[in-house]
C-alpha cells in the first residue's frame, strides 16, 4: 500500500475497538480474581471436606473399635474373674459346673470354655481345640488369633487360673464368638456404599457389614486374606490409624493392635467407602462453588458489557465529533453529553471545534485581507499615479467648458468629462485614504512613534461637527438629522477617522431614503445616537434610517469592498470598507442590521472608551 | 557413525520406555507403639526405603513371632523382638547370624552383649530412677538410698512419692539386693523371701498402692504429672513419653535388670540380605538419633549415642550400673507367676512364705517342660 493511499485510508471506527478493550479489561478484572479465588476456594473447600469426611471416618471406627475391644476385654475380665475364682478351689466339681453355666449364660460371647489343670490336662468343660497354645509365657494369659470354627469366627481366650497366692492352678480356655463383631458394627450409620471391614492379623475378614454369602454355615469355605490384595488392610496392618485413597475407594483404618499393648488383638478395622460417595459432598460443593462463581462471573460480565457499552457510547460519539472535527466540519453542536470526565471532554471538545471554526475563518479572512491589502497597495500606486493626471484632465475640461459658452454643443460633453473625472477622483480619495489608515493600526500595535499618544476624541463634539458639515445636503435631500447624545465621553479614535464613518453612514442614509424623503411632507429622519456601550467599556453609536433597509443576504458583504448596492456610476464600494477599517483599526466593530422597529438599517458602531 | 547414532537412540529409548520396577517392599514384624510406629513408617519415607510393617502386640510377641518362624510360612523379612525372647528363637535355630560387616559397627558394649551373634541391637533399656532436676539424686545406687530420698521427699503433698511396679521386673533390684536372681535356683535361698517382704512392704508406704491390673502405665503417668511422684522407677519406653525431659535428672538403681530390643532375620526370611539392610538403617546414627530424640530411647551405636540428648546420655549411664536378666531361654517364662505371687503379697492375699512357694513349684513345672 502507498504512503498516499495509507494517508487517504479512512480512520477505522475507534468505537468497537475501545468498547471491545474496556469489555476485555473489565473481563480480565472479573475473571482473574473470579477465577483465581474460585478456584482456591474450590480447592481448600474440597480439601477440607475430604479431611473432615476422612476425619469423621476414623472416628467412626475408633468408636466401633473401641467397642468391639471394650467388649473382648470384659471377656476377658469376667473369665479372668471367675478363673481366679475357680484357682481358690479347683477340686470342686460341682462348684465348677456351676461356674461354666453361669459364665455361658452372662458371657454369652463364650462359646466354649474349657478348664485345663496346672498339668495342662482337661479337668472340666469342652474339649481343648487342636493346636491352642495354653502355655505360660503369656504375660498371664492372651487372646489368640482369630480363626474359623465351625462356621464361626472365632478367638481364643487363654486365661491363668491363679489361686490366693498367685500359684498357676490351672489354666481357663475360652472360645470367643466374634459374632458380636458383625452385629457391632452392623449397628454402624454408614454412609452411602460404604462399608465396615474388620481383619485378623493375617488380614482375613473376621466380620463385614457388606452382604455376606457366608452367614453361618460350617461348610462354607473361610474367606482368603486380603494382604497383597487390598492395599488399604496392608496398610491397616502395619500402621496405627490413617486414611488411604486407592483403587477407587476411600479407606480410614485402625490397627486395634495398638489399642492395649498387654493385651492386644492383632486385628485392624477399615472404613471402606467408594470415592465418589465418600467425596459426594466435596463434590457437590464443588460444583456449587463453580456455578455460584460462574453465575457470579456471568452476571459479573454481562454488567461489565452494559456498563462498557455505557461508557463508551459518549467516547464512541467523541470519536465521531473529532473525526468530523479532523475531517474539517465546521457544524457546531450540543456537546456530547457524558459522565464526568467524559461530559468535560465534551464541552471541551466542542469549545476546541468551536476555536478551531473561528481559528479556520480567520485564517480565511487573514487570507483574504492579505490579499486585499495587497490590492490596496497596488490601488494606492495607481490611484496616485492617475490622480496627477486626472487633475490635470479635469483641470483643462473646466477650462474648455469655462471657455465654451452656454448652449455651446461642446459644453455638455465638457461638463460629463468634469463630472466624471471628479468621480474618478473621488474613487481615488476613497482609495487613498483606505491606504492611508495602516498608519493608525501602526500605533496601536506597537510599531508607530513610541511617543505619539494615543488618539482619542469627544463623541459629541464629532457628531455635531459631521451635523454642522452635512447641514446642507441634508437640507437638499430634504432629510433631518436627529441627534441623541447619552454618551458624549470620550473614545478611543481620532476623530477625523470617526467623523468620517459617520458621514459616511449618514450620506448613505440621504441616497437610502432619497424616494422616503421625497414622500414625506418633513422629509425622512436619521439619528445619530450615542449610548454608554455593554459594561461601560465602551460607546454604541447608532445611525439610523426610515429607508428600507438593507437585505439580509447583502448584511454581510456591504462591508467588503468594492460591493455597493446603488446603481452603476452612483457609488464607489469603498466607503462603508473604508469604516469597517477605520473602526476595526481603533478596536471596535460595526455592523449593519435593521432599526429595532424594522422601518429602516441601523449601524451600530462599537467604540472603546478613551482610558 | 549412522549406526552408532541409532544405537545410542535405541538404548536410550528403552531406558526412557522401561519403568524401573519398583522394589518389594521389606517385610518387617516389629513392636513398636503406636507413636514409636508412626515414626518408623515416616523415617523409612523419608528415607525411601520401601516397608511393609506389621504389629504385633508386645505381649503377644514371642508367641505370635515363635509361631510364624517355626511354620516357615509368610515369613517377614526382619524382626523386632525383646532380647529376652532371643535365646529361645536360637535355641530352635530359628535364626540367622549377623553378617560380619553389621557386627563390627561401633555398638556400645552394653548393646553388643545384647545381640550374642544373631540379633542386632537396635535399643537398649532397663530400670533406672527418674526424678526432676530440683529433687537431691540418691546417695547412691543402692535401694536403701533410694527409699530414705524417697522418704526426705515426703510431705502433705506426695506421702507415697516414690514409683515403683508390682512386677517382677521391677522386684528384680530387691531379689538382687538380697543375693537372689530371676531364675529356678536364684529363689531358692531366705533372700527371696527377705526380698518379697521388703518389696510388699514399700506399698502403702513409700510407695502408692498399686492401680488395677492393666492400668499401671498410665497411672504412674497421672501421678508423675501430678507430681505425687519425687522418684521414679521406670525405663526409656516411659521417659519418651515425658513433657519437659529438659527438666529430668536419671539416676542409676542398683540390680535393676537390662535388656533392649532386638533386630532379627529368621532363617524363613525370603529376602534376608533386605532384612539385614533394613537393621542397618534403622540402627543408623541419623535414624537412632531420631528415636532417642522421639521417645529417649538409647542407642546402640557409639556415635549415635554421641549425638542423642543429655537426658538419654544420663540414661545409658545409669544403665551402665544395672545388670542384664539371666541368658536363659526360659527367663521371660519366669515372669508369669512372679508378678501373680507379687501381686498376691502386696494386696495381703498371700504370705510371703505362701507366694515364693507357688512360684518355686511353678517354674519347677517349667523346668520340666520341654523347651521350645
Amino acid at each position: 500500500m502507498s504512503e498516499a493511499a495509507a494517508g487517504s485510508r479512512p480512520a477505522r471506527p475507534p468505537s468497537s475497538s475501545l468498547r471491545w478493550r474496556v469489555l476485555l479489561a473489565l473481563a480480565l478484572a472479573a475473571v482473574i480474581p473470579t477465577v483465581t479465588v474460585g478456584a482456591l476456594a474450590i480447592v481448600r473447600a474440597r480439601a477440607d471436606v475430604e479431611r473432615e469426611v476422612e476425619r469423621g471416618a476414623l472416628a467412626h471406627i475408633r468408636a466401633l473399635g473401641a467397642a468391639l475391644d471394650g467388649t473382648l476385654q470384659d471377656a476377658r475380665r469376667t473369665v479372668e474373674l471367675a478363673a481366679s475364682t475357680w484357682a481358690d478351689d479347683p477340686d470342686d466339681a460341682s462348684a465348677t459346673q456351676r461356674l461354666i453355666k453361669r459364665l455361658k449364660r452372662d458371657a454369652p460371647i463364650v462359646s466354649a470354655l474349657s478348664i485345663l489343670g496346672a498339668d495342662l490336662e482337661l479337668r472340666y468343660g469342652d474339649p481343648v481345640p487342636r493346636g491352642v497354645d495354653v502355655g505360660s509365657h503369656s504375660f498371664g494369659g492372651y487372646i489368640g488369633e482369630a480363626h474359623r470354627e465351625g462356621g464361626r469366627t472365632v478367638v481364643h481366650l487363654v486365661v491363668q487360673a491363679r489361686g490366693r497366692s498367685g500359684e498357676q492352678m490351672g489354666v481357663f480356655l475360652a472360645s470367643l464368638d466374634l459374632g458380636f463383631v458383625r452385629d457391632v458394627i452392623a449397628n454402624a450409620r454408614l454412609g452411602q456404599g460404604a462399608r465396615v471391614l474388620v481383619v485378623d492379623g493375617d488380614g482375613v475378614p473376621v466380620a463385614s457389614t457388606a452382604p455376606e454369602p457366608d452367614a453361618p454355615d460350617a461348610r462354607a469355605e473361610p474367606p482368603g486374606s486380603l494382604a497383597g490384595i487390598d492395599p488399604a488392610v496392608d496398610r491397616a496392618l502395619g500402621a496405627v490409624e490413617g486414611t488411604l485413597s486407592a483403587n477407587g475407594w476411600v479407606s480410614a483404618y485402625r490397627n486395634l493392635s495398638s489399642y492395649q499393648t498387654q493385651r492386644g488383638v492383632r486385628w485392624a478395622i477399615l472404613h471402606q467407602q467408594p470415592e465418589d460417595e465418600a467425596y459426594a459432598l466435596a463434590r457437590r460443593t464443588t460444583r456449587d462453588t463453580a456455578i455460584v462463581g460462574g453465575a457470579a462471573l456471568a452476571l459479573a460480565l454481562a454488567l461489565g458489557a452494559f456498563f462498557a457499552t455505557r461508557l463508551t457510547r459518549p467516547l464512541a460519539a467523541l470519536a465521531r465529533r473529532a473525526d468530523a472535527i479532523a475531517a474539517g466540519s465546521a457544524e457546531t453542536g450540543p456537546p456530547v453529553a457524558g459522565p464526568g470526565e467524559i461530559g468535560a471532554l465534551g464541552h471541551r471538545i466542542e469549545d476546541m471545534a468551536r476555536r478551531i471554526a473561528e481559528r479556520v475563518e480567520l485564517q480565511a479572512l487573514l487570507a483574504r485581507g492579505d490579499r486585499l491589502a495587497t490590492v490596496g497597495v497596488m490601488s494606492a500606486q495607481v490611484a496616485h499615479e492617475i490622480n496627477n493626471p486626472l487633475t490635470t484632465v479635469l483641470g483643462y475640461a473646466k477650462l474648455l467648458q469655462e471657455d465654451k459658452p452656454a448652449g455651446h454643443p461642446d459644453r455638455e460633453a465638457l461638463e460629463m468629462i468634469a463630472d466624471e473625472a471628479e468621480r474618478m477622483k473621488s474613487i481615488i480619495g476613497g482609495l487613498l485614504e483606505y491606504a492611508r489608515t495602516p498608519r493608525q493600526s501602526e500605533r496601536r500595535l506597537g510599531t508607530g512613534p513610541r511617543d505619539a499618544p494615543p488618539p482619542t476624541c469627544e463623541v459629541a463634539a464629532v457628531v455635531k461637527h459631521v451635523g454642522a458639515l452635512l447641514g446642507p445636503q441634508l437640507k437638499k435631500a430634504r432629510a433631518r438629522l436627529e441627534l441623541d447624545i447619552a454618551a458624549p465621553g470620550r473614545v478611543a479614535i481620532e476623530a477625523h477617522a470617526l467623523q468620517q464613518v459617520l458621514v459616511n453612514l449618514v450620506q448613505n442614509a440621504m441616497q437610502a431614503m432619497a424616494e422616503a424623503s421625497a414622500a414625506a411632507p418633513d422629509g425622512a429622519a436619521i439619528e445619530i445616537a450615542a449610548r454608554p456601550g455593554p459594561g461601560g467599556v465602551a460607546t454604541m453609536i447608532t445611525v439610523s434610517d426610515e429607508g428600507p433597509g438593507i437585505p439580509a443576504a447583502d448584511r454581510a458583504r456591504v462591508f467588503d469592498p468594492l460591493f455597493t448596492t446603488k446603481a452603476a456610476g452612483a457609488g464607489t464600494g469603498l466607503g462603508l470598507a473604508v469604516c469597517k477599517h477605520l473602526i476595526a483599526t481603533a478596536g471596535g466593530t460595526i455592523e449593519a442590521g435593521d432599526r429595532p422597529d424594522r422601518r429602516g438599517a441601523e449601524f451600530r458602531v462599537m467604540i472603546p472608551n478613551a482610558a | 557413525m549412522v549406526r552408532s547414532r541409532l544405537v545410542w537412540l535405541a538404548l536410550i529409548a528403552g531406558a526412557c520406555g522401561r519403568e524401573p520396577a519398583a522394589p518389594a517392599p521389606i517385610r518387617f514384624l516389629h513392636t513398636f507403639g503406636p507413636e514409636e510406629t508412626e515414626l518408623l513408617n515416616r523415617v523409612m519415607a523419608e528415607r525411601r526405603i520401601a516397608v511393609d510393617p506389621q504389629l504385633v502386640p508386645f505381649a503377644r510377641g514371642q508367641q505370635v513371632i515363635g509361631e510364624m518362624l517355626r511354620a516357615g510360612v509368610d515369613c517377614p523379612d526382619l524382626i523386632r523382638i525383646d532380647a529376652t525372647w532371643l535365646l529361645a528363637f536360637v535355641a530352635g535355630d530359628l535364626l540367622l547370624p549377623v553378617p560380619e560387616a553389621l557386627a563390627k559397627l561401633d555398638w556400645t558394649p552394653e548393646a553388643a552383649a545384647l545381640g550374642g551373634g544373631h540379633a542386632v541391637p537396635q535399643t537398649v533399656d532397663g530400670l533406672v530412677v527418674v526424678r526432676e532436676r530440683s529433687r537431691p539424686a540418691p546417695a547412691s545406687a543402692a535401694i536403701t538410698d533410694l527409699i530414705a530420698a524417697a522418704r526426705a521427699a515426703s510431705g502433705p503433698a506426695s506421702q507415697h512419692p516414690l514409683g515403683v511396679r508390682v512386677d517382677g521386673y521391677w522386684f528384680m533390684p530387691w531379689l538382687r539386693a538380697e543375693g537372689g536372681e530371676l531364675s529356678p535356683e536364684g529363689i531358692d535361698g531366705d533372700g527371696a523371701l527377705r526380698a518379697l517382704r521388703a518389696f510388699a512392704a514399700l506399698f502403702g508406704d513409700v510407695v502408692p498402692r498399686p492401680p488395677p491390673a492393666g492400668s499401671e502405665a498410665p497411672e504412674e503417668q497421672r501421678r508423675w504429672q501430678a507430681r505425687e511422684l519425687a522418684y521414679w522407677v521406670t525405663g526409656p519406653w516411659q521417659i519418651g513419653v515425658l513433657p519437659d525431659r529438659e527438666r529430668l535428672a536419671v539416676s542409676a538403681l542398683a540390680g535393676a535388670p537390662r535388656g533392649g530390643q532386638l533386630l532379627v532375620v529368621p532363617r524363613c526370611a525370603r529376602r534376608p540380605a533386605e532384612g539385614w539392610r533394613l537393621a542397618r538403617e534403622l540402627t543408623e546414627v541419623a535414624v537412632a538419633v531420631k528415636f532417642a530424640e522421639g521417645f529417649s530411647t538409647v542407642p546402640t551405636r557409639e556415635a549415635a549415642l554421641a549425638r542423642a540428648p543429655a537426658l538419654v546420655g544420663a540414661t545409658y549411664r545409669a544403665l551402665q550400673a544395672s545388670r542384664p536378666l539371666p541368658r536363659d531361654a526360659r527367663t521371660p517364662l519366669l515372669f508369669d507367676d512372679l508378678n501373680a505371687a507379687l501381686a498376691a503379697v502386696v494386696a495381703h492375699d498371700a504370705t510371703a512364705e505362701e507366694a515364693i512357694a507357688g512360684v518355686r513349684r511353678g517354674w519347677k513345672r517349667l523346668s520340666r517342660a520341654p523347651r521350645e
